[in-house]
């Protein structure tokens, strides 16, 4: 037990317990910047520590002089001499390989105000500005239900149900929504504070500091001065902090500095005093490497099959041991976070209900999509727990993880009351047969029954939902309801899992068309091979790209963008929102991401775009159907800084470039300054061409310009240089048309340099050099060992 | 061997017969007879163009929705005594619903609580029966191209829906008896209840689109009782 007492082995012991601390034991994970800080402070003080005397210096060293020096550790120091030069040597590699990132944008979190501003003409001082209506004592309740209401109808799209800057289109956003569940947002500020940014939005942070890139829109278009105060007394009351007051000599709000980590998750850094000493900055670090993962919350949408079982078989067996919920007290809760969408009567017409598309669900039929029970049959507790916990990907239903464990099991006993008598009778649970584990056999044989059971009928050949039944589904309520797209599982409702989507092929989803297919399967075991051969569709999950880079390629680009070259490119997927700023808004984009590939000649720049849409629209105003559309958006006059225009389409002074098809009128270009205010180009001035075509349910593109103009006022693609991009689409057989789109953040793209060799030159040295090092080392040590 | 089976055979003609006549004794029953007509004048039937699986389905469906045959009568009305006693006869073959040429048929089928229902796919393309009970649990099961017949069996009365989400015109009613007296009406309107119990009734009539009627019938025993329903567009 020697080494025990040895302090080379304390100083590595506790090096390794501080990693472990910093690197898993703080939630939200530490970005990678602070985390090596730490790690650097950590050691020195190991460093300090041992070196504070002679004996315990040279105890610190004995073992690796030793390894360097006897002749008994000689496959010890080999093995050393191995192993380092290479992990050097990898690191090196991974460094010099890697593709371009973002650069960093330097952003105040938090800006100051400004004095004053003009509010639908009427002059508003923000300096020590109260909430009128917190006066009003008596209607306290009442403002707060009706800021409710309001947020729900125009803030929860981003800002989440749960205010965590976490709803459904919030993953499109970079930078993300405000979270105003964190103590570094609305409990830092005073209400006045948010009055401003609600009212004038991204477009009026001021000059200093930009680019913003904030989505956030003024609202002042489209809110009263009370809406908006209502609203902030809704955020408050809804997360349980106090506005911050003014304070006698408080000029402005504190500047509060966050970085926003690799993950989009925040962290704080303090805040300095009061006064405007100068705004602090913050880098907001782009993600590593050059894709982030999609963000959010619900665990099926990230993860591959395991986590999803793991947690829900968790869910089931806390089932078994938990006593159920109390209504009572569920009722409280359901008041409070569920009313909004599903209605106080739980018939899923809460005022949200109408914007909402799949439509909240109604309680008081006893019909649940998701479920481990027979078709026909109520589901166990242990499905509408795990609804409630885990939310709905591709809808606008949460997680509810928030929420205690104890306050989602009161709440599902509460929904079971709005039923009826239905939930008296026990669930029956349906059998899943036995787990087959996907190969090729069970791919083949879930492609055949596949066929044979005409999947395809709703969702399309290749899985898009794209079916010939498609425009004619309806759920139980009339609604119109869309098949899965079967590429894309991260939407899937119920989960992603091979063990989840066979579930759902033997239980079905009731309420909409999805049947039960466990009687109508060849062999039982079918559902597997089917579920195996859905999951093959697409890509196991999904990563968001966080900047389009340009490949260089030499010689001609083809046109079709059908051609093999196209697959030979890597795919960025980009993903969009819908349009909820101007009217008409879009709640329920048909299109949510876009694939783009992007290559470069020496004379032209080349963008193949993929996107799945059900159907190849005509414009028929009879039908509302409209063209199909995409466009890529560019800053036209691109700024030396990272200065962007407004990202839905410009705005005044930042007019954008549209490089754009429709399904009418093929490729054409566009100029705007707003998004009511796009002007087409004609004749000459159009420089882009290209040809598009669809099949199964989705569109490929190809989308051509030359790459520098004679023109110095026109788009133009330089090498090397970071330049933004932005992406549109429309569903024309959605009725999308004009600012019923879905549209995404801006994007930088970059045209690489040609041909690199760094990834195979650098590291070679790096092993070299350090393995040189290393003998170096190993012999003067020895040579003064045994020579001395 | 042949002998015999046709002396069984007479056995069992004659026992039918005498149980009928012995049932109807019993309870001192009477018929009640009638027409369902529409009143007004009956709209064009509505006609869904075929879009998919022409092959098996055709071209054109005609809606089966309001069927209005000559002297106005319409078919497809349920008529049934309110509160009528006795468990529902099962009947001599196990009730068929059939989807030949993507279509419910009969439009309107009547069912014994609890007893087994066969439905048939004979089309070679994909179906699916989507129920929308409330007394019964609702169902949503496939029936692809090579599940010839496939079994259901509903356990508490009620008229329930029936569609298939595959073919959105296909529409179809399955009438889950409480009692012996439910009649559906022929494409002339008309309608017979046999063996109700002498005595003041209340009769009903159900209408997909049209709704609910009620009328008091007085039913004498032995003699038909005839009623004449007349429903309109709501």
């Amino acid at each position: 037990m020697g080494f025990v007492r040895s302090k080379f082995f304390q100083a590595v012991l506790v090096l390794a317990v501080v990693f472990l601390i910093f690197r898993f034991g703080i939630r939200p994970a530490a970005p990678w910047s602070v985390f090596t800080l730490y790690m650097f402070v950590a050691l020195i003080s190991v460093l300090v520590y041992v070196s504070s005397n002679r004996d315990s210096w040279r105890s610190f060293l004995a073992p690796i002089r030793s390894t360097l020096v006897d002749d008994s550790k000689l496959p010890v120091r080999f093995a050393v001499m191995v192993i380092l030069p290479l992990l050097l040597g990898y690191y090196a590699y991974t460094q010099a390989s890697a593709g371009i990132e973002a650069p960093a944008e330097l952003r105040a979190i938090h800006p100051a105000p400004p004095a004053s501003i003009s509010f639908r003409g009427k002059t508003l001082d923000i300096q020590g500005l109260g909430n009128p209506l917190r006066k009003d004592q008596a209607n306290f309740q009442k403002h707060v239900a009706e800021g409710g209401v309001i947020y729900v109808k125009n803030c929860m799209y981003c800002h989440g149900d749960n205010l965590d800057g976490n709803g459904h289109f919030a993953h499109a956003f970079n930078p993300p929504p405000a979270n105003f569940t964190d103590p570094g947002t609305i409990a830092m500020l005073q209400e006045a504070f948010l009055f401003w940014r609600i009212a004038k939005g991204g477009p009026g942070l001021p000059k200093e500091s930009t680019p913003w890139n904030s989505v956030m829109p003024g609202w002042e278009d489209r809110l009263s001065e009370e809406e908006i105060w209502k609203v902030i007394m809704y955020l408050y009351e809804a997360t349980g902090y106090q506005p911050r007051r003014w304070e006698t000599h408080a000029a402005v709000p504190s500047p509060l500095t966050l970085t926003l980590s690799p993950r989009g998750e925040r962290e704080m850094r303090g805040s300095s005093p009061p006064a405007a000493e100068g705004e602090k900055f913050a880098v907001s670090s782009p993600p590593q490497g050059e894709r982030a993962q999609v963000r959010g919350t619900p665990s099926p949408y990230l993860s591959p099959a395991g986590r999803g079982e793991a947690v829900r078989s968790g869910i089931i067996a806390a089932a078994w041991a938990q006593p159920a919920g109390d209504p009572a007290k569920g009722k409280a809760i359901y008041e409070q976070k569920c009313l909004l969408c599903h209605g106080e009567k739980g018939d899923g017409n809460g005022p949200a209900a109408p914007l909402l598309d799949p439509k909240p669900r109604d309680f008081t039929k006893g019909k649940y999509k998701i479920r481990t029970s027979a078709s026909g049959r109520l589901p166990t507790d242990a499905d509408l727990l795990r609804i409630i916990s885990e939310g709905m990907p591709g809808t606008s239903m949460p997680g509810w993880k928030v929420l205690p464990e104890r306050d989602r099991r009161h709440l599902v006993a509460y929904l079971k009351t709005f039923a009826g008598e239905a939930f008296k009778e026990a669930p029956k649970a349906a059998d899943l047969p036995k787990e087959v584990t996907s190969s090729k056999e069970s791919l083949a044989r879930g492609k055949e029954m596949f066929e044979a059971i005409e999947c395809n009928k709703c969702h399309g050949n290749a899985g898009r939902g794209d079916g010939p039944s498609m425009p004619e589904l309806k759920d139980d309520w009339g609604n119109p309801v869309r098949p899965a797209n079967l590429t894309k599982s991260w939407t899937f409702r119920g989960g992603a899992s091979a063990r989840e989507v066979a579930t759902r092929l033997v239980t079905g989803l009731m309420g909409t068309p999805m049947p039960s297919f466990i009687d109508s399967v060849e062999k039982p075991e079918d559902v597997w091979h089917v579920a195996n051969y859905v999951k093959s569709l697409g890509p196991e999950k999904m990563d968001f790209a966080t900047i389009l880079p340009v490949r260089a390629v030499q010689g001609e680009i083809p046109d079709d963008p059908a051609a093999k070259f196209w697959e030979g490119q890597p795919p960025h997927h980009f993903p969009l929102a819908g349009q909820v700023i101007a009217d008409p808004r879009n709640f329920n984009p048909s299109v949510d991401m876009v694939t783009v590939r992007a290559v470069y000649s020496e004379s032209e720049i080349a963008f193949h775009v993929t996107w799945d849409d059900p159907t190849p629209s005509k414009p028929d105003p009879k039908a509302k159907t409209f063209a199909d559309q995409v466009a890529l958006q560019f800053a036209t006059r691109p700024g030396e800084g990272n200065e962007r225009p407004y990202v839905l389409a410009g705005d005044g002074s930042n007019p954008v470039t549209l490089l754009r098809w429709s399904s009418e009128g093929g490729v054409g270009e566009a100029s705007a300054t707003g998004i009511a205010k796009i002007t087409p180009r004609t004749g000459e001035a159009v420089k882009a061409r290209g040809e598009a075509v669809f099949a199964d349910g989705q569109y490929r593109l190809v989308i051509k310009r030359p790459r520098v103009g004679p023109d110095a006022n026109d788009l133009s693609f330089p090498v090397g240089r970071f330049l933004s991009v932005a992406f549109m689409a429309w569903d024309g057989g959605a009725g999308e048309t004009g600012p019923r789109m879905a549209f995404s953040s801006w994007y930088y793209l970059r045209l690489e340099e040609p041909g690199s060799n760094k990834p195979y030159i650098i590291p070679p040295l790096v092993v070299l050099v350090t393995a040189a090092l290393e003998l170096l080392v190993i012999r003067g040590a020895r040579r003064r060992t045994h020579g001395g | 061997m042949r002998q015999w089976l046709s002396v069984l055979c007479c056995l069992a003609l004659v026992a039918a017969v005498l149980g009928g006549t012995s049932q109807v004794t019993a309870q001192g029953g009477g018929s009640i007879v009638g027409e369902v007509k529409f009143s007004g004048t009956p709209p064009a039937p509505k006609v869904v163009k075929v879009n998919k699986d022409n092959q098996a389905c055709g071209d054109e469906k005609k809606s089966e929705e309001l069927v209005v045959g000559a002297n106005k009568g319409i078919k497809n009305a349920v008529v049934s005594v309110v509160g009528g006693k006795g468990p529902a006869a099962k009947p001599a073959q196990k009730p068929v619903l059939d989807q030949k040429g993507c279509q419910f048929s009969p439009h309107v089928l009547v069912v014994p609580a609890g007893a087994e229902l066969d439905i048939q796919n004979p089309d070679g393309v994909l179906h699916n029966i989507h129920t929308f009970a409330t007394a019964n649990p609702s169902i949503n099961k496939a029936q692809p191209k090579f599940k010839k017949v496939m079994t259901e069996k509903f356990e508490k009365p009620e008229i329930i829906k029936v569609q298939c989400d595959a073919h959105s015109w296909m529409l179809g009613w399955i009438v889950v008896q409480a009692h012996p007296h439910y009649a559906v009406t022929d494409e002339g309107g008309a309608f017979k209840l046999d063996n109700v119990p002498a005595g003041k009734h209340k009769v009903e009539v159900w209408h997909e689109t049209l709704g609910k009627m009620t009328q008091e019938v007085e039913v004498k025993a032995g003699a038909p009782t005839k009623v004449t329903f007349e429903l309109a567009k709501k």
